[in-house]
């Protein structure tokens, strides 16, 4: 994915990152109980000398098994992680496409999100806009950077940071939202989810913007990091930063526990989503990224949070319309235009004036578009992990 | 090969001040913007005359002048001995206001930084300050530094209620229609405003408060380093001033200003004073406004946690008379004498950094020190030679004086009106100048300045200066005075936060003993050394009037004083009995252990807390303190400040005496905020 390094063993980083529970690789090795994996010979040619030993003559009348169970999340728990995770991309995956077209050189790419009337066999397949995103002109990334010229004096003081969410920032996000692999697995695996859909989105939308990075445009920027090779406009960790940040903040909202209603203030969300800004703006820090790249980037995480609830809970979604080209390039980034966190609100507008950068809409459920129950079950799995317990009966 | 050429300016002798004549030299001479287009702070003193009367002197250079907005029509008609006053001015009118020659009524020219036009605002007007009642046991805590974050939880009474009632942001480029002709003056209600704006779900977004405030505008290429972590300001201003923000604390209302980042590659070197008494002169103005009920002024604590090391270090100095000027018996306002002020300053960190240097009466043939210029130094160096006092129409030669370039080529002046020598490079351009000059006014003593290149640049159309080894050689005339010659480096460092530029010289003689026996530091001079390299006389130039309360460091677990600590004794007063002081008046905390150094206060958010040592932090520990006892305490701030050493002193080892750490150490908790 795009957090991952960027170099030669990036696409095998980014399928690895998928894997919320690292060790469980379907390729990869056996777990504590030596369940078959099949690249250590010994244990292969041990299982078959003890089979020899112990298995004994064919036994006539065992009973059969009862047959699986069809198309039912309630076998879900019984697959590895790896393998859940090749089934949320298969219903998210299919969830989206993506056009693009140039005008006066600028493009315009348009994430178009599909849903189907289903007929048994049949499907009449609908497409709606969800994101139109224009790239900026070159002069706006000219006058931007200045802005990461400015933020480079600051690389001392956060060089620690910058290279700590290289990868993804689980532990930034984790030191927040009590995130942990055995407290929370399931919301891991759903925040990876969300990114591992995120991450082709980010990548096609990129290609179509083809906006320069940085580096190209003074050799004085010297970034403190290897730039990556893809475009710089949507930035990715932006994206998927707030794509997490909301996400999270949805479940936490959800979870009815005290502490994180949403009724006067919003102490969590604020934060995961200052903690999105601070990872975003620390790209820009690091010399990779324009801030106008962030704002992108915001953008398509927050809506993309939005298309990936309702696919895992129904409901409504959003759509957004960013024309950097009206983004005042002497602004810097501010998630605040963007979204409030109190109420989880995109705001309908986004600048001022002349530069009215982006607008938001939320639209209601259509009767064509019905949770995934696959999703629906992992978005279950990992809200139950921020509710309370509740006392047992009678006690 | 570069050569000296003596006396190659015939008109050096009209020059005031030939620190700033090199400075407008070089300006320009590996930057952008023509030398003539640049503006600068300026500090001049004037005689007999009034802002006014200057202006009208200067007319034709109209074009060319900003006299700031902090300057009342009543400071403009005032007209006294000698008056300090701050002008922002294009180079040509610095070069004319320099000149003697043009007999304007100035003393002294003291250049400050390169200021950015954008920052200034021409049309910026004066104005009323209305009068602010207040409760009768309020004391006001005003604070000049660099990088203060406001909206720190310290300095708040509220989620969005600053205690901060004015604050002037230096670094800010001007609002339209404002009053301030440098930066943006910030009124309490116009922080609280910006703080309720930037406060979202409950919670303050404070980098969006300090874009702003103009603190920060990465597209205009403003930086504070309240966009770091750790930043003075912020820090200093919490020992001084921070509160719990539970507790309703109205008894201490804040002003404060802070200074500019180094925002421009100023490579000529730089000097805060024009700011520093121009930001002085703003708070002095804001904390007149504070009444108690039966309508005299409430008390004041100023707290400035800057060092310099050059001045004559005999109390006259400009900035050394800085506070006698606005609170002084000769203070031109009647309420100045009313308002009890107290002002503590830092004793400065320069103990152990070789730059100060001796030249006794009675010195066997020339007195040489080697002075270690280093490579990579982009800005330009400074070394004052300040000679004993002496009637300005009577200035005996004192010394011969001989500098030696690294190569070996050497020039030479006397201490002789007039006299000066230049070093030259390719196609004759300047790398040092060499010079005399009288200081008038109470100072009265001849000066001599070696000012010197940056040793590197990355343009390729500078004469550089080179690194290494450069002597400077002082051969008294016997019988001329029994005072000292002293020497000083100016500092030239980066300063953590600022751009990259300014590597500091020192002097570097083989008979300096750096360690003790068993290989730590040595604090004090050795007694039997005969090295010309001085820790005592270190005080910071700032520190050495008569009147601040002057804080030294100590390192609180091991109860010693910090080995940075600077130290006295001064040089003579000219035509007094004596100095007017012998060094700081008491220690404070600057390091909780020899491991844990520096001490806690506020980083540049809301609860987060950084370590920063120096005698810096421990000036504004005793402010706090000074706080609850200002308005009862019946003599003067330093009476006070010794009473308080001496009543619950620290006892710390090794006896360090009275040039070191005055009447003793006072027991500081830094944190209690």
């Amino acid at each position: 994915m795009s957090m991952g390094p960027e170099n030669a063993l990036n696409a095998l980083n980014a399928l690895n990152a998928l894997n919320a529970l690292n060790a469980l690789n379907a390729l990869g090795s056996s777990n504590a109980l030596g369940a078959p994996g099949g690249e250590s010979p010994l244990l292969g040619e041990a299982l078959i000398t003890n089979r020899d030993g112990i298995a004994g003559a064919r036994i006539p009348d065992i009973p059969a098994p009862a047959p699986g169970l069809a198309d039912s999340p309630q076998n879900l728990p019984r697959l590895s992680t790896s393998v859940r995770a090749a089934i949320f991309q298969a219903e998210l995956g299919q969830s989206v496409d993506l056009s693009v077209e140039i005008n006066d050189g600028l493009p315009t790419a348009t994430l178009w999100r599909k849903t189907a009337e289903r007929d048994r066999k049949s499907r009449t397949v609908t497409f709606a806009p969800m994101v139109e995103m224009t790239g900026p002109t070159t002069e706006q990334l000219v006058t931007q950077l200045r802005l990461v010229g400015s933020y480079a004096r600051l690389r001392a003081d956060r060089g620690a940071e910058v290279l700590s969410q290289i990868g993804v920032p689980t532990a930034f996000f984790g030191s927040i939202g009590f995130l942990d692999p055995a407290r929370t697995p399931h919301t891991i695996e759903l925040l990876y989810t969300a990114l591992g859909f995120a991450l082709p989105v980010i990548q096609r939308t990129k290609f179509a913007m083809a906006v320069k990075r940085p580096i190209e445009f003074s050799p004085q920027v010297q970034p403190m990091i290897a730039t990556p090779t893809h475009g710089s406009l949507p930035s990715g960790h932006a994206t998927e930063v707030f794509l997490m940040a909301r996400v999270l903040w949805k479940l936490l909202r959800e979870s009815g526990a005290p502490q994180y209603a949403d009724h006067d203030n919003a102490y969590w969300g604020e934060m995961l989503m200052r903690q999105a800004a601070r990872i975003a703006t620390n790209r820009t820090v690091a010399g990779v990224h324009f801030p106008i790249d962030s704002v992108a980037g915001a953008a398509l995480g927050l809506t993309l949070a939005d298309h990936v609830h309702a696919m895992c809970r129904g409901g409504g979604w959003s759509s957004a319309c960013l024309k950097a080209p009206k983004f005042n390039a002497d602004d810097d980034f501010d998630w605040h235009q963007l979204y409030a966190a109190k109420g989880d609100k995109l705001q309908p507008e986004a600048g001022t004036g002349d530069h009215v950068y982006a607008t938001f809409e939320t639209h209601e459920a259509g009767g064509d578009a019905p949770p995934s129950p696959a999703l629906n079950w992992l978005w279950q799995k990992a809200l139950d992990e921020w509710r309370d317990p509740q006392p047992a009966a009678g006690r | 090969m570069a050569q000296w050429i003596p006396n190659p300016l015939e008109q050096a002798g009209d020059i005031i001040d030939h620190v700033t004549f090199f400075r407008l030299s070089r300006a320009g001479a590996d930057t952008e913007p023509a030398p003539d287009t640049i503006w600068w702070s300026v500090l001049v003193e004037l005689e007999e005359i009034s802002i006014d009367t200057l202006a009208a002197r200067i007319s034709d250079f109209a074009q060319d002048l900003v006299i700031p907005a902090a300057y009342d029509a009543e400071d403009r008609a005032r007209s006294l001995p000698r008056q300090p006053v701050t002008l922002f001015a294009r180079s040509a009118l610095v070069a004319h206001l320099n000149d003697r020659s043009q007999d304007l009524g100035i003393a002294s020219v003291l250049l400050g930084a390169e200021t950015p036009a954008r920052f200034l605002d021409r049309d910026a007007a004066p104005r009323d300050l209305p009068g602010i009642e207040v409760a009768d046991d309020v004391v006001v805590q005003a604070v000049v530094d660099d990088g203060i974050a406001l909206a720190h939880d310290l300095f708040r009474r509220g989620a969005t209620a600053t205690r901060i009632h004015y604050a002037h942001i230096f670094e800010a480029e001007p609002v339209p229609g404002g009053h301030t002709s440098l930066g943006r003056g910030l009124e309490r209600a116009e922080i609280d405003r910006i703080l309720a704006e930037c406060t979202f779900g409950g919670m303050l977004d404070e980098d969006l408060f300090y874009s702003r405030t103009g603190q920060l505008d990465p597209a205009r290429e403003v930086f504070s380093t309240v966009a770091l972590r750790r930043s003075h300001g912020t820090h200093i201003m919490a020992l001084a001033a921070g509160a719990p923000m539970a507790e309703e604390d109205a008894k201490h209302p804040i002003l404060c200003a802070a200074l500019p980042s180094r925002i421009v590659g100023d490579t000529t070197g730089l000097d805060m004073v024009p700011l520093l008494y121009l930001a002085f002169h703003i708070l002095v103005r804001q904390a007149r406004r504070f009444r108690r009920q039966d309508g005299t002024p409430a008390p004041v604590i100023f707290n400035f946690s800057y060092g310099n090391n050059g001045g004559p270090h005999d109390g006259t100095g400009i900035f050394a008379t800085l506070f006698d000027h606005y609170f002084g018996p000769d203070a031109p306002r009647a309420t100045a004498q009313e308002q009890r002020a107290w002002l503590t300053l830092p004793a400065g960190n320069a103990n152990l950094e070789q730059l100060h240097g001796v030249v006794p009466e009675g010195a066997s043939g020339p007195v040489t020190l080697d002075l270690c210029l280093l490579p990579d130094d982009r800005t330009a160096s400074h070394v004052q030679v300040w000679m004993p006092s002496c009637p300005k129409d009577a200035q005996p030669d004192f010394a011969r004086i001989t500098v030696h370039t690294p190569a070996g080529q050497c020039g030479t002046i006397d201490t002789q009106p007039g006299a000066h020598a230049e070093l030259v490079g390719a196609e004759n351009r300047r790398i040092a100048w060499l010079a005399y000059q009288y200081v008038g006014g109470h100072t009265r003593r001849g000066l001599v300045t070696l000012s010197i290149n940056p040793t590197a640049d990355l343009t390729d159309d500078t004469a550089l200066a080179p690194a290494g080894q450069w002597r400077l050689e002082i051969e008294r005339h016997p019988g001329l005075s029994d005072d000292p010659i002293h020497v000083w480096i100016r500092r030239d460092e980066t300063l953590p936060g600022q751009m990259p530029g300014g590597r500091q010289a020192f002097f570097d003689n083989p008979d300096y003993v750096r360690f003790d026996r068993f290989g730590a530091p040595l604090p004090v001079d050795p007694p039997d050394s005969d090295c010309p390299v001085r820790r005592s006389g270190t005080l910071s130039g700032f520190s050495c009037g008569a009147e601040p309360v002057v804080v030294a460091a100590y390192v609180a677990q091991e109860a010693v004083l910090s080995d940075y600590s600077a130290a006295g004794p001064l040089n003579p007063t000219p035509g007094g009995p004596q100095p007017p002081r012998d060094g700081p008046d008491l220690a404070a905390r600057g390091d909780d252990s020899f491991v844990r150094r520096g001490v806690l206060s506020a980083g540049s958010r809301s609860g987060s807390w950084v370590r920063l040592a120096g005698t810096s932090v421990a000036a504004p520990q005793v402010a706090r303190i000074a706080r609850g006892d200002i308005a009862r305490a019946t003599g003067s701030a330093r009476d006070w400040a010794r009473a308080l050493a001496q009543a619950d002193g620290l006892p710390l080892k090794d006896d360090p005496g009275p040039t070191r750490v005055g009447a003793g150490a006072v027991r500081s908790a830094p944190g209690e905020a």
